[in-house]
């Protein structure tokens, strides 16, 4: 009851000469090898694993944008689905429609309505009422702009947001390790 | 392949010997390698939520307690932090110089803020009030420090209300 050790048997029982030879070598070199398939599976397994840790059930619910870096914080919360304003240094989207000009924003002093915002805004609440009729209204929005933006920009969407009835607002930020 | 050989044949016995299918544990493999690939999300994303406070705004709650009336206040301003209530409190943290540039001194903050929740411990309600000209990431970091010293419940409200 002996374990065999493991020997190359490709071309083997071909009962040819001059193909065990080729084979097996016989000055010169053998063309018989073996694939390590156990180093593969190991590092396969080791892949998986790192996947398996890097793996969200709730998937990507917000893009990271090129143009946007944003702010970094540690006690934070999960994103849940909800529209998303960008503010970039020109521009200001609702789920990738331009809406306003972050420039011309960040002039005024007055807390002004966005009216293109809150038209999105709205459109999009009527949306969600159709879908869940019978569920109340939660109002959320994640605003997603870039750290480098005044204050004043994002006030002015919060304030429309607000006036499209979308009181609670989700800061989009990178999660830092605490 | 791999396979385990434990002898003979068996002569008249079952024979042992064994072979472990590694290609289909192989394609399993590659087939979770790649699903993994596809559906990995490799920025960790999250979010800092506040409700939107008018000043002067009577709270939702019924009939809240006598101390919950008083509105504690964190005003970001251009000079630094400004902690304050209704109540008439007011403690400046100006900003402090840091390599020839003035920066928030958000040491001192994190210090304030916790004498702040011991001595308001059933409260957990903050308004965070941001002037204008203040940078995004300034307004965050400031959120992020109350929300580490207890004060989970936040809202966002217009600092020029304050001044």
């Amino acid at each position: 009851m002996a374990i065999k050790r493991p020997e190359p048997e490709l071309l083997h029982h071909i009962p040819l000469k001059f193909v065990r030879d080729r084979v097996s070598g016989h000055g010169r070199k053998a063309v018989d090898h073996q694939i390590p398939l156990i180093p593969f599976i190991d590092f396969l397994i080791v892949l998986v694993i790192f996947l398996l840790m890097s793996f969200s059930a709730s998937g990507e619910l917000v893009a990271q944008q090129p143009t946007i870096t944003m702010p970094d914080a540690e006690n934070t919360e999960q994103i849940e689905i909800s529209p998303i304003i960008a503010v970039d240094e020109r521009v200001i989207t609702l789920d990738g429609t331009r809406v306003a000009d972050t420039q011309t924003q960040g002039q005024s002093a007055q807390v002004d309505r966005i009216e293109p915002l809150i038209q999105g805004l709205e459109a999009e609440k009527r949306k969600w009422e159709t879908i869940h009729p019978s569920e109340p209204f939660a109002g959320q929005v994640i605003v997603q702009a870039d750290r480098d933006i005044d204050f004043r920009v994002v006030k002015k969407v919060m304030f429309s947001a607000a006036a499209a009835g979308y009181g609670n607002v989700s800061f989009a930020v990178n999660q830092r390790e605490r | 392949m791999a396979a385990i050989e434990t002898g003979g044949e068996g002569s008249g016995k079952k024979a042992v010997n064994q072979e472990i299918p590694l290609i289909p544990f192989i394609d399993l493999l590659l087939c979770c390698v790649m699903f993994l690939l596809a559906t990995a999300v490799w920025n960790q994303l999250a979010a800092m939520n506040a409700n939107q406070q008018v000043p002067g705004q009577a709270s939702t709650e019924d009939a809240p307690p006598e101390d919950e009336k008083v509105r504690l206040i964190l005003q970001v301003r251009n000079s630094g932090y400004v902690l304050g209530s209704s109540a008439g409190e007011s403690i400046d943290i100006k900003k402090r110089v840091v390599a020839e540039q003035k920066e928030f001194d958000v040491d001192e903050l994190e210090t304030k803020l916790a004498q702040w929740k011991q001595a308001w411990d059933k409260r957990d309600d903050l308004i965070v009030a941001p002037e204008d000209g203040v940078r995004y990431e300034d307004v965050i970091r400031a959120m992020d420090v109350a929300s580490a010293a207890g004060f989970t419940n936040l809202s966002m409200a217009d600092g020029a209300a304050f001044l």
